[in-house]
């Protein structure tokens, strides 16, 4: 890796983790934490964007102290090889493209994270997620089921708004600063 | 002398650029002196430090035409935002400034004698022990400075260096320049604040549109500047002022 | 507070490595534990380890650590005692899922578990004790940049975000309203602190290989090419850590050995 491609990453870990600050402002039912992940796939290639997500899901334990959710960190790893493949296919070129693109994530990404939470931590993750679980649980669905639907529901949403707020980044990208990724030239 | 660096007819565009940032400069830099490189916002001035130091294009891409000859063995560069030029990897300025020798690979003594030669030339050798991240941006920036010099470059490029600083950290680092080329280390220093960077200059090259118009002594260049034309045309008696906020003063006094 | 606290207690001693072995090891002892008598054992070891660091260390730790674990355990107890599969026990007026308390004994044990050794670990290691042994350890620079430099930038992000936030509100942006309204507000406010912070990528990339950062590989100048950093105060290793590291290596090995074996028999 090249000290730029660092200096990207470092970028990206850093929005993943403060764009989340942005959403609770603004009380948007989504985290939006790997933004920056995405962003590294389109701008400069894979291997960065595993190293995103995965020094953010360090980071994200060191801050909040909740290190038992590393595990997690193998969904960072198939969202950072999904968006590439999906800016390398030109997702990001347009918002109809990067709808479905971001809705496919979603599926991906939940059909990851919801084994994980199920098999490891029996449905009880993070805060919003849970209560969803809690409530689906208590209509009378097994636990399974409240698990999957929860996940899928959270993610859908939050990988949708990840990749059009991505696109839309690209897109207001200055000429000047666009030339510098070659990633974006495929 | 021979000279460190030589530029002959150089032109430079950067990449997705329409047109070139530097158009056929020719410029040489001797060993200890204070070059000055002035200009409008847009002119250049950044552009000729990278290429002189051989930054540009080989970190920042883009084409590089003409002859350029660098015989300085070491070249560094400083901005002027002090936070963005931090290693990230130090908890105290001692350490930060020691980080350019340690990455050469250099024995520990020697990289801790470099590092406090350094840090005694700025002048913040009393900050040894605290937290980059909680000094204020004047003694941040002369520890970013430091920490360049403690490479033991033989040119340093500062780029605008006392842009994010107020007046009293600006004259600090301001003074301690002629020391710095004095040492050896050939200094080159892009600003429009001139009435800071003139007294400190050994020679100033003034460019417009990437080409360079004037060169010499700063004295003599600067005489020629369109605010000491209408400043002599107002009947400011010598020194001049040399640049718009210097003029305001004078002409309102 | 999360974080470090200096002390000179064997764990601020230890090599870094050390501490983080035992660290990883809770964690992935804590999936390889499958029964409450075993994941209890567990939560006593990271108690045990959290206790190596003295009195300071603990209450930084052990605090955060029951707060972050209590709200789990909540969930825990009404996702699967109250809502668990039956037969059903009585705790005096309430009655839970016999099965599910246990299920929810290992999950709060594991969780509380990881959570105390690693708040430990972050506690009782400092920062930059953990960059000299790595750069020691002759690890590359690029790995190195991004577990130390990334936490360092986040401040300033964070400064620039709340700026943007505030800049925007004067300039009329209204932060409340439908959802919809909100989501469109998103854009004003990211757009900006991202685009900024790309602006000054190639500033700092400048900046980094004019100290000579980076070896080879990562493209750097390197100064003398491609020369090992010199770690400038490199924390003692010595062979009784080694050993335990290993050891803890092999431990974890065997947990989940024993568990692959208990769960085909």
């Amino acid at each position: 890796m090249t000290l730029r491609d660092l200096v990207l990453i470092r970028l990206g870990v850093a929005v993943n983790l403060v764009i989340g600050q942005i959403v609770a402002a603004l009380l948007l039912p989504v985290y939006l934490d790997s933004v920056g992940t995405i962003l590294v796939a389109a701008l400069v290639g894979p291997r960065a964007a595993i190293a995103a997500g995965l020094v953010s899901q360090v980071l994200n334990a060191v801050i909040s102290g909740n290190f038992s959710w590393l595990p997690f960190g193998l969904v960072q790893v198939v969202i950072a090889l999904y968006a590439t493949a999906a800016a390398r296919l030109g997702a990001f070129r347009s918002y109809a493209t990067a709808v479905p693109a971001g809705l496919g994530m979603g599926l991906v990404a939940a059909s990851c994270s919801a084994p994980i939470s199920y098999f490891l931590f029996g449905g009880v993750t993070a805060g919003g997620v849970t209560v969803v679980t809690t409530v689906v649980r208590a209509l009378g669905a097994p636990l399974g089921v409240a698990v999957a639907s929860a996940s899928y529901a959270t993610d859908l949403l939050d990988k949708t708004i990840a990749f059009v707020l991505v696109t839309l980044l690209l897109r207001s990208l200055p000429r000047t600063l666009a030339t510098r990724f070659p990633a974006l030239a495929r | 002398m021979s000279a460190l660096i030589t530029l002959d007819r150089v032109s430079f565009v950067y990449p997705g650029a329409d047109r070139p940032a530097l158009e056929e400069v020719s410029l040489r830099v001797a060993p200890a002196e204070v070059l000055l490189v002035t200009g409008e916002t847009g002119a250049g001035t950044s552009t000729l430090l990278l290429v002189a130091t051989g930054f540009a294009p080989r970190v920042v891409g883009g084409r590089l035409l003409g002859a350029r000859d660098i015989a300085a063995r070491r070249c560094t560069v400083v901005f002027s935002r002090p936070w963005t030029q931090l290693s990230g990897l130090c908890s105290t300025v001692r350490d930060e400034v020691a980080f350019g020798p340690a990455s050469r690979g250099l024995p520990r003594e020697t990289v801790r004698a470099a590092a406090a030669r350094a840090m005694d030339a700025l002048g913040v050798a009393h900050l040894a022990g605290r937290d980059p991240a909680r000094l204020s941006g004047g003694e941040l920036q002369r520890v970013v400075v430091a920490a360049a010099l403690a490479l033991e470059p033989d040119a340093i490029a500062l780029d605008d260096p006392a842009a994010e600083l107020d007046p009293a950290a600006a004259d600090a680092l301001y003074a301690a320049l002629p020391g710095i080329a004095a040492s050896g280390t050939a200094v080159l220093l892009a600003t429009p604040d001139l009435d800071r960077a003139a007294p400190v200059a050994s020679r100033a090259v003034v460019l417009e549109r990437g080409r360079v118009v004037a060169e010499g002594a700063p004295g003599r260049v600067l005489d020629g500047t369109t605010v000491a034309v209408i400043a002599r045309a107002a009947g400011c008696p010598p020194p001049l002022p040399l640049d718009v906020p210097a003029l305001a003063r004078r002409v309102a006094r | 507070m999360i974080g470090y606290v200096a002390g000179r207690s064997i764990l601020h001693r230890a090599h870094p490595y050390t501490t983080l072995a035992l660290a990883g090891a809770v964690l992935l002892g804590a999936f390889a534990m499958t029964r409450p008598l075993q994941v209890g054992l567990l939560v006593l070891g990271a108690a045990g380890f959290a206790a190596l660091g003295g009195g300071a260390t603990l209450r930084s730790s052990a605090k955060p650590a029951l707060l972050l674990a209590l709200p789990i355990w909540v969930l825990l107890f009404v996702l699967h005692g109250l809502l668990g599969p039956e037969p059903r026990v009585f705790f005096g007026p309430v009655r839970l899922s016999a099965a599910g308390i246990a299920t929810a004994l290992v999950l709060g044990g594991r969780v509380t578990a990881i959570v105390l050794a690693f708040l430990t670990a972050l506690a009782t290691t400092a920062p930059h004790r953990l960059v000299e042994a790595m750069t020691a350890g002759g690890q590359p620079f690029g790995r190195i940049f991004l577990l130390s430099s990334t936490l360092t930038v986040l401040p300033r992000m964070r400064e620039r975000a709340a700026l943007i936030l505030e800049a925007q509100q004067c300039r009329g942006l209204r932060l409340g309203g439908s959802p919809l309204a909100r989501l469109k507000a998103l854009g004003p406010l990211a757009l900006p602190l991202v685009l900024g912070a790309l602006a000054e990528v190639d500033e700092q990339v400048l900046a980094l290989d004019a100290r000579g950062a980076g070896d080879r590989r990562e493209g750097g100048e390197g100064g003398g090419g491609a020369a090992r950093r010199t770690a400038l105060d490199p924390p003692r290793d010595s062979t009784a850590q080694r050993v335990v590291r290993w050891a803890l290596l092999v431990l974890v090995l065997a947990a989940y050995a024993w568990k692959f074996r208990s769960m085909r028999g």
